[in-house]
C-alpha cells in the first residue's frame, strides 16, 4: 500500500481494472478530496458532495474504461464527471444557492478556531461571505473560479474539465473574479473595478 | 505594459502560482504609475487572499469514512461478480480443450490398441490350412511322403505351389520310366484341382474352401482308390499345371484294359468308379479306380 501512493493515476487505475483492491483505495484517497471539496464549494451542500462522490467512484467501478488518457489526466477526467453529476443533482433538485441562503444544508462549512474571539468572528464572517458570494455566482462562472483559484488547477486541466477552451476558461475567470469583487463590496458598483474594465482609462 | 495589458492578466499576476515573474514585475511597475491600476491590483490581491483563506478552510473537508466503505464493498462486489464468469469462462475454456485433448489421446491409445493387436486378430482370423491330400494310401508300397508334397495349402504362396508342382511333375515323369503305365499320383479328392493355383489367401473363403476340403476328405476317407495310373497322353509338364481332378464311371472291362483283376461276382453291364485327371488341355493325363 505504501509503495502505490507514489505510482500515477493511470497506473492505479489498470491495477483497479484489474480487481486491486488497494490500487483503488489509493486512488480514491487520493482524489476524492478534490471531487468532495469541488463539489462542495459548487454547491454548498455537504449531501450533495457526499453523493456526487460516491457516484463519481461507483461510476469508476461501474465502467472503468471510459477514461482516455490521451484527453487529459485522470484528476480532471474525475473532475468532468463531478461536474456533471453536481449540475445534474443541482438542475434536478432546481433549489440553488441564494447568497443569502448560506449553506444548503444549513452546516457551516468554515471550522472555529481557538483564535481571539473578535478576530475569529470576524474572520468567519469573512468567510461566509466569500462562500456564499461564490454560491450566488452564475453556474459558468462559478466553475472557474472553483476550478482555477480555489483548487489551483491549471488553465488546461480547467479546460478539459469544463469542455471548453483555455481562452474561455479565462475569459470566464476573469467576469467571475469581477463579479465576485462585486458582490464582495456589498452589491455596489466597485469603482476601480469598473474602471479596471475601461480599457481607455490609461493608455501608458 | 498598458492599462489594457494589465487589466487581461491581473488575475494571473496576482495568482500565488504565478509563474512569469517578469510579467509580474512589469504589472507592479505600472502600478506604481497608475493609480486606477494600483487599486485594481489591491482588489484582486485581496479577494486572493480572501479565496485562498476560504480555500484553507475546507483543505480538511473530505468525504465520510461511509463512503470509502460503501465504495470498497461495491468494488468487491464488482469485482467478484466479473471475476466470477471468467473463473466459470476460464474453467469452460480448460474443460473444453482438455475434452479435445483426452479425445484425441483416446484417439491415439485406440489407434495404437488396434495397430498392436492386428497381427493377434489376423492370426485369430486366418483358418488353418487345410489337409487336401490325406487318403491313406491304398497301395503297401507307396510312401506317406507321396501325400506331404501333394498337400496345398491355402496359405501357400504362388511360388510354393509351383515349386511342389515341379516336384510332383518331376516324381510323376521318374515313375513313368520306372514303371511305364503305373505312375501313381496318389490321394486327391474327386473334382479336386490337383495342382490349385487359385489358393485362397484368407478370410471367409478361405474358411469355407478349407470346410469344403475336409468334407471331402472325410468322405474320401472312406473310399479305397487304386494308384493313378499315367495315360502317357501328356508328355508337356506343362499340361499339369492346371489340371483337374474328374470322378467318371466307366465299364467294368475299363479295370482290365489297365491290368487290374476284377470280383468273381462281377456281372456284365458293371460299372466302377474312377478318378481321371485332366490336364489344362483337356486330355486326360492319369486315371484311379474307386472301390
Amino acid at each position: 500500500m505504501a509503495g502505490l501512493t507514489e505510482i500515477r493515476d493511470e497506473q492505479l487505475l489498470r491495477m483497479m481494472q484489474g480487481g486491486d483492491e488497494d490500487a483503488f483505495t489509493t486512488l480514491y484517497r487520493r482524489r476524492q478530496g478534490g471531487i468532495y471539496r469541488f463539489v462542495l464549494e459548487m454547491s454548498g451542500s455537504t449531501a450533495l458532495a457526499e453523493d456526487v462522490t460516491q457516484e463519481v467512484f461507483m461510476a469508476l467501478i461501474r465502467d472503468n474504461r471510459g477514461y482516455d488518457p490521451s484527453r487529459g489526466p485522470l484528476g480532471a477526467y474525475l473532475l468532468g464527471m463531478a461536474r456533471h453529476h453536481a449540475l445534474r443533482l443541482l438542475k434536478r433538485d432546481r433549489t440553488y444557492v441564494s447568497i443569502e441562503e448560506g449553506s444548503r444544508d444549513g452546516r457551516d462549512l468554515t471550522p472555529f478556531s481557538s483564535e481571539d474571539p473578535h478576530w475569529a468572528m470576524s474572520r468567519q464572517q469573512s468567510i461566509q461571505t466569500v462562500q456564499q458570494a461564490i454560491l450566488s455566482l452564475p453556474e459558468h462562472y462559478r466553475e472557474a473560479v472553483v476550478l482555477c483559484d480555489l483548487n489551483e488547477v491549471s488553465y488546461e486541466d480547467a479546460a478539459s474539465v469544463l469542455g471548453c477552451s483555455v481562452g474561455t476558461v479565462r475569459s470566464r475567470l476573469h467576469r467571475g473574479r469581477a463579479l465576485l469583487i462585486q458582490k464582495l463590496a456589498g452589491g455596489k458598483k466597485v469603482e476601480a473595478g469598473s474602471k479596471a474594465i475601461d480599457p481607455s482609462r490609461c493608455l501608458a | 505594459m498598458n492599462c489594457k495589458d494589465f487589466e487581461s492578466t491581473i488575475h494571473e499576476i496576482v495568482s500565488p502560482r504565478a509563474a512569469d515573474k517578469t510579467k509580474q514585475l512589469e504589472a507592479l511597475e505600472h502600478a506604481g504609475h497608475c493609480l486606477w491600476c494600483a487599486l485594481r491590483f489591491d482588489e484582486e490581491t485581496k479577494l486572493t487572499e480572501s479565496l485562498q483563506a476560504f480555500a484553507r478552510t475546507l483543505d480538511v473537508q473530505r468525504a465520510p469514512a461511509r463512503v470509502e466503505e460503501a465504495l470498497v464493498q461495491a468494488f468487491r462486489e464488482r469485482t467478484w461478480r466479473t471475476a466470477a464468469p471468467r473463473f466459470w469462462l476460464a474453467g469452460k475454456r480448460l474443460w473444453r480443450r482438455l475434452s479435445w485433448g483426452l479425445v484425441f489421446a483416446a484417439t491415439v491409445a485406440a489407434t495404437w490398441i488396434v495397430i498392436l493387436q492386428a497381427p493377434h486378430l489376423h492370426r485369430g482370423s486366418s483358418v488353418p490350412p487345410p489337409q487336401v491330400a490325406s487318403n491313406p494310401p491304398l497301395a503297401s508300397s507307396e510312401p506317406s511322403q507321396a501325400n506331404e508334397e501333394l498337400r496345398l495349402a491355402p496359405g501357400q504362396s504362388e511360388r510354393q505351389v509351383k515349386a511342389q508342382s515341379e516336384r510332383v511333375k518331376s516324381q510323376v515323369a521318374a515313375r513313368q520310366s520306372d514303371e511305364p503305365g503305373a505312375a501313381r499320383l496318389r490321394n486327391r479328392k474327386p473334382g479336386a484341382s490337383v495342382l490349385d493355383h487359385r489358393q485362397p489367401d484368407s478370410g471367409a473363403q478361405a474358411a469355407s474352401h478349407g470346410r469344403a476340403e475336409r468334407a471331402a476328405l472325410d468322405e474320401s476317407a472312406s473310399e479305397v482308390t487304386t494308384d493313378f495310373i499315367p495315360l502317357g497322353t501328356c508328355d508337356d509338364s506343362e499340361c499339369m499345371d492346371e489340371a483337374m481332378l474328374v470322378r467318371v464311371t466307366l465299364p467294368a472291362e475299363a479295370l482290365l484294359a489297365f491290368g487290374l483283376p476284377i470280383n468273381n461276382d462281377w456281372v456284365a453291364g458293371d460299372s466302377v468308379a474312377a478318378d481321371v485327371v485332366i490336364g489344362s488341355d483337356g486330355v486326360p493325363s492319369a486315371i484311379r479306380f474307386v472301390n
